[in-house]
């Protein structure tokens, strides 16, 4: 097995191992694939709960304007299990999101990484929705 | 590299690299698990049983992550179904009749995936959800309570027969009953609303779509090899969707650490319907 091919099953791995929180909803339904987001801002609004949590932040699209986004992660019964608690994130935090755009174009996103500007921290590991497979 | 190392190495990834469930809040002592010399939980104990000297199901159980390339599974043993798709142990597909094509055509980007709307998921949906569920097993009924979507489903074992078709309304979980072959509890299923309904949401048995009807007679036959395994055989027979039964394997560990089923009210902060169009 040479480096390369390693490399391409931790990714597998990573994969798989971020699954037993990812299944809830149906991402395709949802989400596209092709529209890949990054946005920095600060917490507006931190929901906890059930079929998903969801985070809000203040940021600048890529037109410049700044727009409330709403960035869905896992469940909350999902993410607890994992060690992660409503207390984790709180309104002013400025985080660093990464993730997928709606399909219907409104302000809202699934999240695939969530990292607190301030200190590097990543936040709710493993704990994106995915495509389910 | 061949596709068979390839999944050995990844499911050892997956093995190492899976969440604990100990990152939980405090955990309570779980009374009634054996332990090893290391203090462990021994999840290769013997069976627990019940007074009557049958196995004691009750628990909960996790699905576990195993999975295998197409036509790999041991001779005798049925392929490993996963949430996904129930038929990916089968090199050939499932044998689905001819109107099955068109509909998962339709089910392809999962929009009335009953996962995703709240609403009761399929039986392997349930078996396979990465979120646990609970046994509790009674003298004269079984009942398994579903963390996700909070599925509810009683199965007889005082002896009752399998009710005739049409008698109870059709039912989301269809109308369980159950009796013990030997250390094998073996339950069937009918009654069920299916596919044919046409409703969102209605006979999913997996992520993909593969449905089912209310044709379907489905049997269980649920082994606890031993305290920490579960394996349950699940056959469909659905002459309306399939042109012939088939059987699927799925296997589940049981929580050991103290942790609990945790609330999961799914129309708390249901957004799908927003995202998919369905509401303002």
């Amino acid at each position: 097995m040479n480096i390369k091919t390693a490399v391409v099953l931790v990714g597998i791995g990573l994969l798989l191992a971020a699954r037993p929180v990812v299944a809830h909803h149906a991402f395709a339904a949802e989400f596209d694939a092709n529209k890949p987001v990054k946005m920095t801002g600060a917490v507006t609004k931190f929901e906890w709960t059930n079929p998903h949590a969801w985070i809000y932040i203040d940021a600048k699209d890529e037109t410049g304007k700044v727009a409330n986004w709403g960035f869905e992660l896992a469940a909350a019964s999902g993410l607890m299990r994992q060690g992660w608690t409503r207390f984790s994130l709180k309104a002013g935090d400025v985080v660093t999101i990464e993730g997928t755009k709606a399909k219907n174009g409104s302000n809202n996103a699934n999240a695939q990484t969530v990292i607190v500007a301030s200190t590097g921290q990543k936040l709710f590991a493993g704990a994106n929705q995915g495509q389910t497979p | 590299m061949k596709r068979s190392f390839t999944v050995v190495v990844s499911a050892a990834i997956v093995a190492a690299l899976s969440p604990s469930l100990s990152a939980q809040w405090a955990l309570r002592p779980q009374p009634g698990v054996p332990k090893g010399p290391d203090g462990k939980p021994n999840l290769t104990a013997p069976t627990p049983r019940t007074s009557d000297g049958k196995p004691n199901l009750s628990g909960i159980w996790m699905r576990t992550e195993r999975a295998e390339a197409p036509g790999s599974q041991p001779a005798g043993r049925p392929p490993l179904a996963t949430f996904g798709n129930i038929g990916v142990g089968f090199k050939e597909g499932l044998p689905y009749q001819p109107w099955v094509a068109d509909l998962l055509k339709k089910r392809a980007n999962a929009y009335d995936n009953p996962d995703a709307l709240c609403l009761p998921q399929g039986p392997l949906e349930y078996h396979l959800d990465p979120q646990p569920r609970e046994i509790i097993q009674l003298p004269q009924k079984i009942v398994i309570v579903y963390e996700s979507n909070y599925g509810i489903r009683t199965i007889y074992t005082d002896g009752r027969p399998l009710p005739k078709q049409g008698d109870p309304q059709p039912y989301w979980h269809g109308y369980s009953v159950g009796r013990w072959d030997g250390d094998t509890l073996v339950v069937q299923t009918n009654n069920f609303r299916g596919a044919l309904t046409n409703m969102p949401g209605d006979g999913w048995l997996d992520g993909k779509g593969d449905p089912f009807t209310d044709a379907l007679t489905l049997t269980e036959r649920f082994r606890r090899v031993n305290f920490g395994k579960l394996e349950i055989d699940v056959t469909i027979d659905d002459p309306k969707a399939y042109t012939r039964p088939f059987t699927v394997r799925v296997e589940q560990e049981i929580v050991a650490d103290g942790s609990e089923m945790i609330e999961f009210i799914c129309h708390e902060n249901q957004q799908f319907l927003k995202l998919t169009g369905r509401a303002p």
